[in-house]
């Protein structure tokens, strides 16, 4: 299985001619890597995903998904190989059931109805959100909703995941619960976020990016523990690594 | 909570009640809504005196609440806005039409008949309709109408609009709320800020309705939702089911069934 790959070369890209958000990118992700995107609000992590899934595709340089060029005629392909867990679940979640959610996905690829039952039942395990499979969105906490969007992507059987923020707007327990599901896939995992401690669990190697630019590519241990690095690029240390200031 | 938010409570309770497991909600999507068109019509072509004829329709949203066990009073009180209006339709009738006409044995003004009829037939339209909703999801719904073979655009559209009406309604909703909570000695909104207001509304509406958009891309949306649900085949209980009915419709067209049953039941006692 060691096809699972994606390929970024000389990226650049933005949303107004003359304004570039992204400026030449380039890293490649094998499988199992697990890589923390991280950088301060406003450097173009989010943008850097939509890319890769191409909800955007007047980039200049090559984005390739498994040797597929990400191109308008290629998306269908790319959209099967690729999930993307959005940063805002209500905009992610818009049918009324988790099951009908999850479903969704399966069903578009004309999977016979027994075969979608079984990809919703089984995403359901892998999010341990048995229990919620009849509840209505609308009636779902923050944790929840976050969970059933991982559910909806899992249940194409990605090969790659993205994820832009996940663990915002979680509260701790949801949150150690979601680095646990997180750890528990072995996919290629893709993980934009400037929740540095999250980053630091669930993920081997972290891209640090600022102004459009990746700055450093490297072990996580390495660079979520260089202080002056972290500070010079408006981040500052996991807070684990702090000394701790009780007031 | 404030109207915005009943409003998309309700939208809400439309769709879990639509999805409950009855036997109702199981019957084909598309045989619920020919016996809905069918008994519309049947409905809407008595005669305008007919009221005693017109009567034994109610038969229909009868069964049809108790077989897919509504709650008639929460049903009411979800059509409190439309039952009213179309009760209005024929309120200037008996001013019109004073013919005096007799009615098992009591005189009456004919204009107030056909204002009864009137409303009925109103009524009965809307109950009707609201069953329909009520009992078969909008996937389903729209997977009746492609079935009609009406056009593919014409049931994405119908579909999104509704998947995006609740989108609209939560932002509206939003805005208001943090408008509330900012002027909280006010009723509404000051007309000054309407203009910035709706701007806003519109620009993040369209916001969201983009980012649902991506998410169904995402996942495989080719821009049309006709494989949506279980592709159910007709099953033959659904023929009886649809045959029941239209035989109920053509007997209620053709005798008054009401006082038929009425005149047995009587002539039991008698
Ligand atoms: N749809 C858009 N149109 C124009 N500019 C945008 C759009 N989305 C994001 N941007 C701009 O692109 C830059 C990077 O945004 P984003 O990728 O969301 O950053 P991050 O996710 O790292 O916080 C920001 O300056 C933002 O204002
Ligand atoms: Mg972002």
């Amino acid at each position: 299985m060691s096809h699972i790959h994606i390929d970024v070369q000389n990226v650049s890209f933005g949303y107004e001619k003359g304004k570039e958000i992204l400026k030449d990118i380039s890293f490649h992700g094998g499988e199992n890597d697990a890589i923390g995107l991280v950088g301060a609000n406003g450097v173009g992590k989010s943008t850097l995903l939509k890319l890769l899934v191409g909800l955007n595709t007047e980039y200049t340089g090559s984005i390739r998904v498994e040797e597929i060029p990400v191109e308008k005629d290629m998306l269908p392909q790319i959209r099967e190989k690729i999930g993307y867990v959005f940063q805002d679940s209500d905009s992610q979640l818009f049918m009324s059931t988790a099951y009908q959610d999850i479903a969704f996905a399966p069903r578009n690829y004309g999977f016979p109805e027994e075969e979608v039952e079984r990809r919703v039942q089984h995403a359901l395990e892998m999010t341990g959100i048995t229990h919620l499979k009849d509840k209505q969105i609308f009636k779902m906490s923050g944790g929840e909703k976050k969970l059933v969007s991982i559910a909806t992507i899992l249940s194409m059987t990605p090969d790659i995941i993205l994820m832009d923020e996940p663990s915002i707007a979680l509260d701790p327990r949801n949150r150690r619960n979601l680095i646990h599901i997180l750890n528990s896939f072995d996919h290629l995992k893709i993980i934009a976020s400037h929740d540095l401690d999250m980053i630091l669990e669930t993920c081997n190697r972290t891209i640090l990016m600022a102004d459009g630019k990746i700055i450093c590519d490297g072990p996580t241990k390495e660079i979520l523990t260089d202080k002056i690095l972290l500070e010079e690029n408006g981040l500052e240390l996991p807070m684990c690594m702090q000394h701790p200031v009780i007031r | 909570m404030s109207k915005i938010g009943n409003a998309i409570h309700e939208i809400h309770h439309m769709d879990l009640i639509a999805e409950r497991d009855q036997w109702v909600n199981a019957i084909h999507p598309l045989i619920k809504f020919v016996i809905t068109i069918v008994y519309i019509a049947v409905v809407v072509s008595f005669y305008k005196y007919d009221i005693l004829g017109l009567a034994g329709m109610v038969l229909y949203p009868l069964a049809g609440f108790i077989l897919a066990d509504l709650s008639f009073k929460d049903s009411l009180k979800r059509l409190r806005i439309v039952l009213p209006l179309v009760c209005f339709i024929g309120i200037f009738n008996p001013f019109f039409d004073r013919i005096p006409v007799e009615i098992l044995g009591i005189r009456m003004n004919a204009g107030v008949i056909s204002m009864i009829t009137l409303m009925m037939k109103g009524v009965f339209t809307v109950l009707a309709s609201y069953l329909l909703i009520a009992t078969t999801t909008i996937e389903k719904l729209c997977y009746a109408f492609r079935l009609l073979h009406v056009p593919k655009i014409l049931v994405t559209q119908i579909l999104l609009t509704y998947r995006y009406i609740t989108v609209l309604l939560e932002e509206v909703n939003r805005v208001t709320q943090a408008y509330a909570l900012r002027a909280p000695k006010q009723k509404g909104v000051h007309f000054k800020v309407w203009g910035s207001l709706t701007g806003q509304l519109l620009l993040r509406s369209m916001d969201r309705a983009g980012v649902v958009y991506e998410s169904m891309l995402l996942r495989g949306y080719k821009g049309s939702f006709d494989y949506i649900g279980s592709k159910a085949k007709v099953r033959p209980q659904d023929i009886v089911y649809l045959l029941f009915w239209i035989a109920i419709f053509a007997l209620c067209r053709k005798v008054p069934i009401l006082v038929v049953v009425g005149n047995m039941v009587g002539g039991l006692f008698v």
